[in-house]
C-alpha cells in the first residue's frame, strides 16, 4: 500500500516537472524518476506529433541483460578446430577429407541417375517402336483412361506407384554400379581359381 | 598364272589382316602399361546423351608404390583412390571402404589398364585412321563386338605418350552413345602433389572374402536364367536389400571382361505394369514384368540384349 502510494505520487512529481508546474530542484530530484519522464515526453511528443523521426524507444539496455546470460557459440569454435585437424592429420576419414564433397546427398545424386534417364531415353528406340519406353513422367497431352483421370483416388494411387517405379530404377542403377566395382576383382580372382585347378 | 596371282594375293591380305591385329592390341598393351608407368595429371569429360560429367584423373609413382586418385567434379562427389592393390571410395552418406583390386572402376573399363589380351574370344581388335585428340596425334583402335548383342569400345590413343585421349561406347550401326574426351592432361616427371600428400594417409582395410561360391551356386538354382549373351560369365550372385528403397532381391552379377551387367528379381510392384526400357548413354536399364516377379536388367549393353535376358528368367522346374 505504502508502496504503490509512494508510486503514484512520485509519478505526480515527475509529471508536474514535466508539466513545468514544479521547478527541477534537490527536493523535487528525489523523487524524479527518470525513465518515467521520458516516457512521458514521448507521449507527449507523440500525441502533439511533434517528432519528425519514429519515436526512439531505447532498449540497449534490456537487450544487454538478456544477452549477459546467453551462451556464447562462436568464440569455441575457432579454438577447438586447429586441435582436432592437428589430432586427424594421418588418419582419412571421409568426414574430414573432402567433406564439400560429401555434402550433396545420396538421394540427390540418384534422382539425377533418374531423372537423367527418363529424359535421356534414346530416341531411336522410341523410333524404332520396338520397345515401349517405360513412362516414368507422365507425357504432357496424352489422352489418359477417364476413369482414372476422373478418380483423384486412382490418379494418386497412380502417381504413387510411378514414384515407386522410379525409386526402384534408381536404386537398381545406384546398385549396379556398386557391384560392379567389385567385378574385376572378381574376374580375376575367378581366373587366378581356374588357373589353380589346370595345375 | 591366275591361279598364282590370287593365291599370292590371298596369303598377303591375310598378312596385312594378323599384322593389323598384332599392331591394335599392341598399341592397347602399350597403352596400358603407359597409364600403370607414367606421372599424369588429366581431366576428361563423360558424355552422356545431353548429361555431362566431367572428373580428374591424376596418377603417379611415390616410392614405388602405384597411386592414382579419380574424383567427380559435378553434384554428389566421388572420390576413388587407389594405392597399388588397395582402391578405396569415398562417397556422401557411406562409410569409405576398400576394395583388393589392381584398377578403378570408374567410366574406364579396368581392363584397358591390365591385360587386354583376354578380351580376344568377344571382341576384334581392329586398327582405324589418325586422328587430332586434344591436340595430339591419336590413333584410333576398335574393340568391335563378334556378334550384335554387345556395344563395340573405340580408343584413341596418343601416338606419343600412348596415353588414351578419347573412347566411346558405339552401336553396331556406328551410333555414339557415350564418349570420354580427355580436355587436358600433362605429363610430369614428378608425381602430382595430391598423390604425394595421399602416401601418408591411411585408408579403411579391403573388404574381406568377394566370392562365396557356395551361395553362388545356391542361389544360381533359385531362378534359371535361360539366355546369355556370348561371352558372358557369373560372378557373383546373391540376396540381399538395395541400399537405396531397402527392396530385396535376388541378384546376379556378368561379365564380360569389358562390361557388366545386372539382374535383378523382385517382387511385382502393384498394379499391372508393362515391361520397357529406359537408357543414359551406354547405360540401360529394361524392367521385364513377368506376372508372379519383376526381372530388371542394368548395364552397358543394347536394349534388345537387355531384354532378351529378362525375358529369359524362369523359375526352375
Amino acid at each position: 500500500m505504502t508502496q504503490s502510494n509512494f508510486n503514484v505520487k512520485d509519478g505526480q512529481v515527475t509529471s508536474s516537472i514535466l508539466d513545468a508546474e514544479q521547478v527541477l530542484d534537490n527536493a523535487s530530484q528525489a523523487q524524479f524518476d527518470a525513465e518515467k519522464f521520458a516516457r512521458y515526453a514521448l507521449i507527449g511528443d507523440a500525441m502533439r506529433s511533434e517528432q519528425n523521426q519514429a519515436p526512439c524507444i531505447d532498449i540497449t539496455a534490456s537487450m544487454a541483460d538478456a544477452l549477459a546470460d546467453e551462451v556464447t557459440y562462436g568464440e569455441q569454435a575457432p579454438q577447438q578446430e586447429p586441435q582436432k585437424v592437428h589430432q586427424e592429420d594421418n588418419v582419412v576419414t571421409l568426414s574430414n577429407w573432402r567433406k564439400p564433397l560429401a555434402q550433396v546427398a545420396i538421394a540427390a545424386s540418384v534422382s539425377l541417375i533418374a531423372v537423367l534417364g527418363v529424359s535421356n531415353y534414346s530416341p531411336q528406340e522410341q523410333a524404332n517402336g520396338d520397345f515401349p519406353v517405360l513412362q516414368s513422367t507422365p507425357v504432357t497431352g496424352s489422352v489418359a483412361p477417364v476413369s482414372l483421370s476422373s478418380e483423384p483416388a486412382l490418379e494418386s494411387a497412380e502417381k504413387g506407384l510411378r514414384e515407386l517405379q522410379q525409386q526402384r530404377i534408381g536404386a537398381l542403377v545406384l546398385e549396379h554400379q556398386r557391384q560392379s566395382r567389385m567385378a574385376h576383382a572378381l574376374a580375376q580372382q575367378a581366373q587366378e581359381e581356374k588357373e589353380e585347378q589346370e595345375k | 598364272m591366275k591361279w598364282l596371282a590370287l593365291l599370292l594375293g590371298v596369303g598377303l591380305s591375310a598378312q596385312v589382316v594378323a599384322s593389323d591385329i598384332i599392331n591394335a592390341k599392341q598399341l592397347l598393351t602399350d597403352m596400358s602399361s603407359a597409364i600403370q608407368e607414367r606421372n599424369f595429371d588429366a581431366s576428361f569429360v563423360v558424355v552422356k546423351g545431353k548429361g555431362m560429367e566431367p572428373y580428374r584423373w591424376i596418377h603417379g609413382k611415390v616410392d614405388n608404390s602405384e597411386l592414382e586418385i579419380l574424383s567427380r567434379q559435378n553434384g554428389a562427389g566421388l572420390e576413388v583412390v587407389r594405392i597399388d592393390n588397395k582402391v578405396t571410395y569415398f562417397e556422401p552418406q557411406t562409410q569409405p571402404y576398400s576394395i583388393e583390386t589392381d584398377a578403378i572402376a570408374g567410366p574406364i573399363p579396368e581392363i584397358l589398364f591390365g591385360e587386354v589380351g583376354s578380351l580376344a574370344s568377344s571382341y576384334d581388335f581392329v586398327l582405324g585412321g589418325k586422328e587430332r585428340i586434344a591436340d595430339r596425334a591419336a590413333q584410333l583402335v576398335r574393340l568391335v563386338s563378334k556378334d550384335e548383342h554387345k556395344y563395340n569400345y573405340w580408343l584413341w590413343i596418343d601416338i606419343q605418350s600412348a596415353l588414351l585421349l578419347k573412347a566411346a561406347y558405339v552401336t553396331q550401326q556406328g551410333e555414339v552413345l557415350e564418349q570420354l574426351q580427355l580436355t587436358h592432361i600433362s605429363v610430369t616427371e614428378q608425381p602430382a602433389p595430391p598423390l604425394i600428400e595421399l602416401s601418408s594417409k591411411d585408408f579403411p582395410m579391403p573388404l574381406a572374402s568377394l566370392a562365396q561360391t557356395d551361395n553362388a551356386q545356391k542361389l544360381q538354382n533359385n531362378w534359371r536364367i535361360g539366355w546369355l549373351p556370348e561371352g558372358f560369365k557369373l560372378l557373383k550372385s546373391d540376396r540381399h536389400k538395395l541400399d537405396l528403397n531397402n527392396e530385396l532381391a535376388d541378384y546376379f552379377l556378368f561379365s564380360d571382361g569389358l562390361v557388366e551387367f545386372s539382374v535383378f528379381v523382385q517382387r511385382p510392384l502393384s498394379g499391372q505394369r508393362a515391361s520397357g526400357a529406359l537408357s543414359s548413354g551406354a547405360t540401360t536399364v529394361y524392367v521385364h514384368n513377368s506376372g508372379a516377379f519383376d526381372v530388371s536388367v542394368v548395364g552397358k549393353i543394347p536394349t534388345m540384349t537387355a531384354k532378351a535376358i529378362a525375358e529369359s528368367v524362369t523359375r526352375p522346374l
